[in-house]
């Protein structure tokens, strides 16, 4: 017996020499929905949109429809299926979103079947297949797979004692281990300058530069210590099909999603260090208990054999994702870390991870997080304190 | 004079649970152009995708791809947030590909979708009730706080409840 069926539908149809209106019924077991759009054949630009629902979620459902009056002048291209989702999925409603989508993108299809069929007055053995080839051209590019730069930036040189021998401070060293810039990360809304800023504000001796597949300048980043007189290292958090990875001391540059044993691979080449990171985000949406993920079952999962640690504490997931990820750390032996994953400055430090130890470059951060002598923390809401809040949760 | 169709699609996603521990989604587009269907397998609780198929019966334009091939880079992820990501990224780029990409994503959001409908199920009939189980929703997992227009400030579905910070 099927558990859940959606149908979309969407009829294209042309209403004078530069309009097209699209018909979209989406209609599934928990919605259902129309919407009517019009569409500027030549200049693909959505001109018109009205929208009913027919059943919703909830009462509060209808509050969507005057917000899709926001994507009429959105014109289709580049970064438009992410427009419609952000402005239409956020503010009106997900189900309008994608049916608005699911018209605009059967309509670019109408658009070519109508210039084919007036070419073809002028071409009358023209197929159809011969003139999307000449219009769209050559394939362009390469998929946007896994792939590595070959360039690779030189490493920094080995400075200093081994850990064993360091200097350990009072309290070590804490730093934010997680955070995303703008415009490195184009999802952040904080540049480096403002992270730094709050960061010494709010009393941190480091943040690590976490940007998504962005391999920072060693150099830009040691004129930004200089200039701030703050801790600034090097990170990446680079997806692969496993989830997202934190990574240190990898200053190959790593485009697409990549597989985590070849990730893995890389990282251990390079003698860094990878930390899985909020490794059951949204995982509890819909409750533990009611997908039956186990705390023994949420072990078995072959990316902890993986990684060298787990992100325990992160801002973007909820307390319970997070109480369920220590739980699974402490579960397999793993040390936890502590990162905030800032987008924006209210988010700096939320949490972060204090080391034994003091903590004075890249170098000496790696060889830290090899000794496992470390814990994540609450820092905003603990200060320097050790966390109460991690030990309670494990 | 009659509006005939320059263009039609129907796309149909459906679910059905193979067993205890597996679950298939299936998506199947036929329009003027196109006519193809993916299905997915996933295992239960970990929503691990194990099983992929597809094939292509019609399309028009482009290079050959080799279907089987371009989905079997997804067997291995996980049906859950980032997941869309990771599908494109996988896949590939080709307008072939990323149909098929965005099918193998129908299929992951059927199977979320599934779960909503048994979490919706279990809500009050009452309204003030009803209310009160959004709220809760809410609360256990402030992501949904201002995800949509149902849940946005001034909605009385979140009425009282903190914006995450």
């Amino acid at each position: 017996m099927l558990k859940f069926t959606r149908n979309k539908l969407v009829s294209i149809y042309k209403k004078g020499q530069d309009r097209l209106l699209a018909h979209g019924i989406l209609e599934d077991d928990i919605y259902g929905l129309e919407v009517n759009v019009a569409i500027s054949i030549n200049r693909l630009e959505i001109l018109s949109i009205e929208g009913k629902w027919k059943r919703a979620e909830n009462v509060e459902c209808p509050r969507a429809i005057p917000f899709l009056q926001e994507a009429v002048g959105f014109r289709m291209g580049e970064g438009f299926p992410q427009k419609v989702r952000k402005i239409i999925g956020r503010k009106a409603c997900r189900q309008f979103a994608d049916i608005i989508l699911e018209c605009c993108d059967a309509a670019q299809m109408a658009a070519h079947v109508i210039r084919w069929e007036t070419e073809k007055e002028k071409r009358p053995a023209l197929s159809f297949d011969d003139f999307l080839s000449n219009e769209r051209g050559e394939p362009t590019g390469p998929p946007e797979g896994f792939s590595i730069s070959r360039e690779q930036r030189p490493k920094p040189k080995r400075e200093g004692a081994p850990a064993k021998e360091r200097e350990k401070g009072a309290g070590g060293t804490i730093i934010d281990l997680h955070v995303h810039t703008s415009p490195a990360s184009p999802c952040s809304s904080v540049t480096v300058e403002e992270i730094i800023q709050e960061a010494k504000r709010i009393g941190l001796d480091g943040v690590c530069l976490t940007d998504h597949n962005h391999v920072w300048d060693p150099a830009e980043v040691a004129d930004l210590r200089r200039k701030h007189n703050l801790l600034i290292l090097r990170g990446n958090e680079i997806t692969t099909d496993q989830g997202d990875m934190v990574v240190f001391g990898l200053d190959k540059e790593i485009k697409g999603i990549v597989k985590l044993e070849d990730l893995r691979e890389e990282v251990s080449k390079a003698k860094g260090f990878m930390i899985v990171a909020h490794p059951f985000r949204g995982f509890l949406t819909f409750g533990i208990g009611k997908l039956g993920l186990t705390l023994e079952k949420a072990m078995e999962r072959p990316l902890f054999r993986l990684v060298d640690a787990v992100e325990v504490m992160n801002s973007k997931v909820t307390e319970k994702e997070n109480r369920f990820a220590a739980k699974v750390a402490k579960g397999l032996g793993l040390p936890a870390t502590g990162g905030s994953d800032a987008h924006e400055i209210s988010e700096v430090g939320i949490y972060a991870t204090q080391f034994s130890h003091v903590i004075k470059d890249e170098n000496d951060l790696i060889e830290a997080l090899r000794t496992g002598e470390f814990s994540p923390m609450a820092f905003r809401k603990e200060g320097r304190k050790r966390s109460r809040e991690y030990e309670s949760a494990t | 004079m009659a509006d005939i169709l320059y263009f039609c699609r129907n796309r149909c996603i459906s679910v059905e649970q193979i067993d205890e521990q597996s679950m298939r989604s299936s998506c199947r587009l036929q329009d003027t152009l196109t006519d193809a269907l993916v299905e997915v397998i996933v295992k239960i609780p970990d929503l691990e995708v194990i099983e992929v198929s597809g094939e292509i019966r019609r399309s028009t334009g482009e290079q050959e791809i080799n279907v089987v091939e371009a989905l079997r880079k997804v067997i291995g992820i996980r049906v859950g947030p980032g997941m869309k990501k990771i599908i494109r990224g996988l896949i590939g780029n080709s307008k072939t590909e990323k149909e098929l990409g965005f099918m193998v994503e129908e299929c992951c959001d059927g199977i979320i979708l599934t779960f909503t409908k048994d979490v919706l199920l279990h809500a009050p009939k009452d309204k003030l009730k009803e209310r009160e189980y959004f709220k809760n929703m809410v609360r256990s997992n402030p992501r949904l706080y201002n995800s949509c227009a149902a849940l946005a400030p001034g909605s009385p579905l979140v009425e009282g409840i903190k914006p995450p910070r």
